[in-house]
């Protein structure tokens, strides 16, 4: 890897965490809706909602420990 | 000081490339093991008729009473049977966890250990699919909808791509662990990076965060393995009633 690559790696993380992070806020959002709904329903919601924030975070330790062995185009 | 470190293989030493071998993970490991024991036992003591009297028996009970409740609710009444499994699960995963508040290192911090824990959890999935369902109902499980004769390369593509999803649960199983756990213990210490010219340790805020990691992973691991159980082993014979477990759906 040379430096070419440095920057990208930035870009590439950046643009990974603001999906993720607009993702965790729409679960927040739907869960926080819920709640305020349902009081009665805020244990349940809760269980859901770390579940799926779970999933979400899921993706991007899979972008953050993935992606550097993805590369393998070395240009000349 | 550096060679202690470096004879015992508690830590991996900052800079020298030098990782933890399996004897360190081994010494991790049987600390952990001493703590579930340590635990187990003061459950045992305080078993009473009337009321428990040992602080480990009640959380016991807690425990117990989570674990059964999520096997139930994802498996279906026959799930009972899963309890002591999700149990050891939860107990190695929940303290493993604990240990990388307080240690350089920790079992669930290495990628091999979750692995490994993935694969004996994958693994008893595809046991109790193939003791219900026979090793051609459960390869068939794989094949998707049965459609007609004419849709056999769509049953293959189908094949193919179920087993690639099947390979990569191991995967997300192991590595939603160690990033949460090794990539906590990464971003503490590069916070106290950030703080050490005035020796404030920054890294020490994340601690609460932490704490929650360890408990909603440790619940994760054992909700998706119940889910998967409850996937592969949902009796279609007695399915009028509720005995397919409804998180099964998802």
């Amino acid at each position: 890897m040379n430096g070419n690559y440095v920057g990208s790696f930035g870009i590439g993380y950046g643009l990974a965490v603001l999906g993720i992070a607009l993702g965790l806020g729409l679960i927040g959002y739907s869960a926080l809706q819920g709640m305020a709904r349902q009081p009665e329903a805020i244990g349940k919601l809760q269980t859901v909602m770390l579940i799926a924030l779970a999933f979400v975070e899921l993706t991007f330790f899979l972008t953050l420990f993935l992606a550097p062995n993805m590369i393998n185009v070395v240009p000349k | 000081m550096g060679d202690l470190l470096n004879t015992l293989p508690l830590a991996a030493v900052e800079g020298e490339g030098h990782p933890v071998t399996i004897w360190g993970l081994l010494i991790y490991l049987t600390a952990v093991f001493a703590v579930i024991a340590w635990f187990v036992a003061g459950a045992r003591k305080g078993l009473s008729k009337r009321t428990f009297t040992t602080k480990q028996a009640n959380w016991a009970e807690q425990l117990y009473l989570f674990i059964e409740n999520m096997c139930v609710s994802a498996i279906g009444a026959h799930g009972r049977k899963y309890v002591p499994m999700i149990t050891t699960f939860w107990l190695i995963i929940f303290v493993g966890n604990l240990f990388s508040l307080f240690a350089p290192y920790a079992p669930t911090a290495d990628l091999g250990f979750n692995l490994g824990m993935a694969l004996v959890s994958i693994g008893y999935v595809q046991w109790e699919g193939i003791k219900s369902n026979g090793l051609v109902g459960h390869l068939s499980h794989f094949a998707g909808p049965k459609l007609g004769l004419a849709f056999i390369p769509l049953s293959l593509l189908l094949f193919c791509i179920e087993l690639v999803s099947e390979i990569m649960k191991n995967i997300s199983l192991s590595l939603r662990i160690y990033a949460n756990i090794h990539g906590g213990h990464e971003a503490v210490t590069n916070m106290n990076h950030v703080g050490e010219g005035a020796f404030v340790p920054i890294g020490a805020f994340l601690l609460p965060l932490k704490v929650l990691t360890c408990l909603i992973q440790a619940m994760i691991f054992c909700l998706l393995t119940c889910v998967y159980i409850g996937l592969v082993t949902s009796h279609h014979g007695d399915d009028h009633g509720h005995d397919h477990g409804d998180l099964a759906h998802a």
